[in-house]
């Protein structure tokens, strides 16, 4: 039954449907503040990871080949565990062993591309601070919200497209100078 | 250079035509600087759409998080107009209380107790004096000799060493002032306490005189070899005054709860009996009675005799002065039941507890 209802969530997820994303990530929260508040850890922590997790498992969904082998709630279960793992230990503040109830085959993999995508983005995150307004907006209202180039042109002033076109150039050029820069360090 | 970016803006959104795309990879693959210049592009955009994605997302969650923290409004009902809507409920509420006093005056109880509960086997030596007290009052023969201090507490004990060593259940002994042990053979006999194990629930005894009667090694061995399923066993022990014999065998591997220092095994037995022997076939010794279940027939249970010799262990190093020597060999194991328990009856005592 259980198995089955997850089998419904995944293809739910599959067709994007947040409805049923926000009612997931209710449901197993409980779970993951217990695992890292009885594990030196602090409820905002816990938070943290576990959107993290909840959007590794949500774009691992996206992808094609992506076959659910286990519960959502040991992915979700496995995933955050291992992941504060790695937080207890860069912080140095492990003591003893964070009890194994739950798992599944390849949980690190999931784990190392969770954090990897967290970490691309932190990453495009600093890029964009980096940025400063107006060129943030200019750039997010074009490549994410995909204004078109007249809307953008009214909404911040500019007396024609052309104007615009070139603010939006110099403000890409600069974002791929911050961000492919940032990339290189690491 | 502008329209250049705006080609490449709308490559990576897909929306240049057949013809378009044709010449852009073609220009790529004649020019590997101009394809990195596009390729960094298209991962810039990439990355840039997939923060886009992410950082949705994330608010969404957020919102979900919201709604954990911030539990749902409870809409208060619109409140019943007019006195005969309490009315109604007044009636209602009546008819539930008639209902359930008349169900409770019916059956007395509100106890639907049916756990079922570990319950130690030393026997209350006080309440067995009152009836039998009672009886003899019947028969009209009052003899009493008052005993300067009642015994509280009665179990069972048996020998593991012929340099009187004595071994019993720890529940038994435990709240004693002093303890006397007793049979047929060596009549009443001293004993102190030498160690106890209250987890495990054994306790050794040291008789306090030396036993001149008892030169030669005991007949039976303490099994190191845990017993088998179904494996026919029996114990003697005190139940009451005179020293009881009962026999069924191993039905469990496991004791209460999966205690996995226990035995299940199908002997009947009573309060008295707790330290009792268990006895295999061969008169070796695999278990010490300890309890029984209640509301189940024919459950009682038995320390294995594996976790007795680790107690004997834990005995030889506390106290190294009085050697405890165990039996090595069983001279019995050929005897019939009968003839075993003849011989082991020697060796299994009463032990009584007093306390004040």
């Amino acid at each position: 039954m259980a198995y089955y209802f997850d089998e419904l969530i995944v293809s739910e997820i599959r067709k994007k449907n947040e409805g049923v994303l926000r009612e997931l990530y209710k449901t197993h929260y409980a779970m993951i503040v217990n695992l890292v508040c009885t594990n030196s850890g602090t409820e905002q922590e816990a938070k943290d990871i576990y959107q993290e997790a909840v959007l590794a498992f949500y774009e691992r969904v996206q992808q094609a080949d992506f076959i659910l082998t286990c519960k959502i709630k040991t992915y979700l279960y496995a995933v955050c565990r291992r992941l504060w793992l790695k937080r207890l230990q860069a912080k140095k503040r492990f003591q003893g062993s964070l009890e194994e109830t739950e798992s599944f085959l390849g949980a690190d993999e999931e784990a190392l591309n969770a954090e990897e995508k967290e970490k691309q983005f932190a990453d495009m995150k600093t890029a964009l601070e980096g940025l400063g307004e107006p060129c943030r907006s200019i750039i997010e209202d074009f490549y994410i919200h995909d204004l078109s180039m007249e809307t953008i042109r009214e909404k911040f002033g500019y007396t024609n497209a052309d104007n615009a076109k070139n603010q939006k150039y110099k403000c890409l050029q600069r974002l791929k100078k911050l961000f492919f820069d940032a990339h290189k360090d690491h | 250079m502008n329209t250049e970016q705006d080609l490449l803006d709308r490559y990576a959104k897909g929306a240049l035509s057949a013809q378009e795309t044709a010449a852009l990879e073609e220009r790529m693959k004649q020019d590997p600087t101009f394809r990195e210049q596009v390729e960094k592009h298209l991962s810039l955009i990439h990355a840039l759409q997939f923060y886009g994605e992410r950082s949705r997302l994330l608010k969404t969650l957020d919102d979900a998080h919201q709604e954990i923290e911030t539990p749902e409004k409870v809409v208060p009902l619109a409140r019943p107009a007019g006195w005969k809507r309490y009315w109604m409920t007044a009636v209602a509420a009546s008819v539930a209380l008639i209902s359930i006093l008349g169900t409770l005056f019916m059956t007395r109880s509100l106890d639907t107790k049916q756990t079922a509960i570990y319950k130690e086997l030393r026997r209350t030596v006080e309440q067995i004096k009152k009836s039998q007290k009672l009886m003899m009052e019947d028969m009209a023969e009052v003899k009493e000799k008052p005993n300067p201090s009642p015994e509280a507490y009665a179990g069972t004990g048996f020998l593991i060493s012929s340099n009187g060593y004595v071994a019993t259940s720890y529940h038994v002994i435990k709240e004693s002032d002093s303890v006397i042990i007793e049979n047929a053979r060596f009549g009443r006999l001293k004993a102190t306490i030498v160690h106890s194990d209250p987890a495990n629930d054994v306790s050794i005894l040291k008789i306090e005189q030396k036993l001149d009667d008892l030169a030669q090694p005991l007949p039976y061995t303490l099994s190191m070899n845990e017993a088998n399923l179904a494996e026919d066993v029996y114990t003697l022990g005190y139940p009451r005054e005179d020293i009881v014999f009962g026999e069924g065998s191993v039905s469990a591997l496991t004791g209460f709860k999966q205690n996995p220092n226990a035995y299940q095994v199908s002997v009947p037995v009573n309060p008295g009996n707790s330290g009792g022997p268990l006895l295999n076939t061969k008169g070796d010794l695999v278990g010490v009675i300890s309890g029984t279940q209640t509301e189940t027939m024919g459950a009682a249970f038995a320390i294995k005799s594996t976790v007795l010799m680790d107690v004997i262990g834990q005995v030889n190093v506390d106290s190294a002065a009085l050697p405890l020597t165990l039996p090595k060999q069983n001279t019995m194991k050929n005897s019939t039941r009968v003839q075993q328990v003849k011989r082991w009856k020697d060796f299994v005592f009463m032990v009584r507890v007093y306390k004040n």
